[in-house]
């Protein structure tokens, strides 16, 4: 990887994606704004991320920046045109641990995985890491003590 | 019209009966890590096959187990209920099962009982793990024994898909598994049910195509 991303965000007017990247060889910190072409507030967030992420211009510098978070921003983007405010977007990102993903559909769902990307993104190895191990194998049996609270009040099979 | 019990017109399920091919099935509730799993154990090698209508992303992979050379099918599916009619599909001519839940949501966990439970009524003998998922977000969940896997004789995982911990070593042991079921099915009793089992999807393909 050239271009290690640094953090990822959106710019509302002109809509474009903000970048801010380390060169990996000179250690140099940039920005790149990407402008967002061709997104309405009826475009397919999905696509229009997919499509930035290959983009021949753009793609070696979005490497480190995952699929889900650039759906993200293209979600807040796509809420801004549609007139929502920037604080109901981050509220729909929020997550409840109790609440049942299984109910949403593809877009309400698509906003938590965004959230829940930048914690994986945040403690991923890449295999370009130095100390990157394929196949890391570690024991926990002999540390396994405590019961699970999860386990109590059980009902069947638990 | 009368479909065929593979029941995916994209894909011919009939391959999974050749020696060298193996289907392993990845369950579990929306947003637990399930293809976050795959890519990693595959890193740059997959190139999945997205079917959206079913939802479902495949994943295909070569292993080497023993001397022989085993093309494996990973069927990554959705946990969204929407998608409930397409269990069937999913678990027809399975040999092997990861079932997935996120160690920092309860429910997931919860749900496992769920989906073990219309594993079995389909699949009563393949193998089958727990995997526990995103580890790294708190390492002390570790410390703690979960004991749906024990209570079914389930082998159990603790996994982070973002840092590694343990995938590979899942992966390969199940695909170790679902060839050895291959090898020697458990007994007689799979294949009454796989009879049973091609009832059912005719009879819910009649249905739905209707």
């Amino acid at each position: 990887m050239r271009f290690a991303a640094k953090r990822c965000g959106v710019q509302f007017s002109p809509p474009s994606i903000v970048l801010i990247y380390e060169h990996t060889e000179t250690k140099k910190v940039r920005k790149r704004i990407i402008p967002v072409r061709n997104f309405s507030k009826y475009s397919d967030y999905s696509m229009a991320a997919e499509r930035l992420k290959n983009n021949p211009r753009h793609r070696d510098y979005l490497e480190g920046v995952s699929q889900s978070q650039l759906e993200k921003l293209h979600i807040i983007l796509r809420d801004h045109m549609q007139g929502f405010s920037l604080e109901h977007s981050l509220s729909s990102f929020c997550l409840d641990p109790d609440e049942d993903l299984n109910k949403l559909d593809d877009e309400e769902l698509a906003r938590k995985k965004g959230q829940m990307d930048e914690l994986f993104e945040k403690n991923r190895r890449h295999k370009d890491d130095p100390d990157f191990v394929y196949n890391l194998e570690v024991d926990f049996t002999k540390t396994t003590l405590e019961k699970c609270s999860w386990d109590e009040e059980s009902d069947d099979g638990f | 019209m009368a479909v065929d019990a593979g029941s995916i017109p994209e894909l011919d399920q009939k391959k999974y009966d050749a020696d060298e091919q193996v289907k392993i099935i990845c369950l579990g509730d929306s947003a637990v890590g399930k293809s976050k799993l795959m890519e990693r154990f595959l890193m740059d090698e997959y190139r999945p096959q997205q079917l959206s209508t079913y939802a479902l992303t495949l994943y295909k992979h070569t292993a080497t187990v023993g001397n022989k050379t085993i093309a494996v099918d990973f069927w990554d599916t959705a946990g969204q209920e929407r998608f409930q009619n397409m269990h069937p599909s999913y678990y027809h001519k399975a040999h092997a099962c990861i079932m997935v839940f996120d160690v920092q949501r309860k429910l997931t966990y919860k749900n496992l009982a769920n989906w073990y439970k219309e594993l079995r009524e389909y699949r009563p003998e393949i193998p089958c793990c727990v995997v526990a998922n995103k580890i790294d977000a708190d390492m002390k969940v570790t410390q703690r024994s979960f004991n749906f896997g024990k209570k079914q004789g389930l082998p159990f995982y603790f996994v982070s898909a973002a840092d590694g911990t343990n995938v590979v070593k899942m992966f390969r042991d199940m695909i170790k598994r679902a060839v050895e079921y291959k090898q020697n099915p458990s007994d007689f009793m799979d294949e009454v049910m796989q009879e049973l089992e091609y009832c059912k999807l005719t009879c819910f393909h009649t249905f739905h195509i209707i």
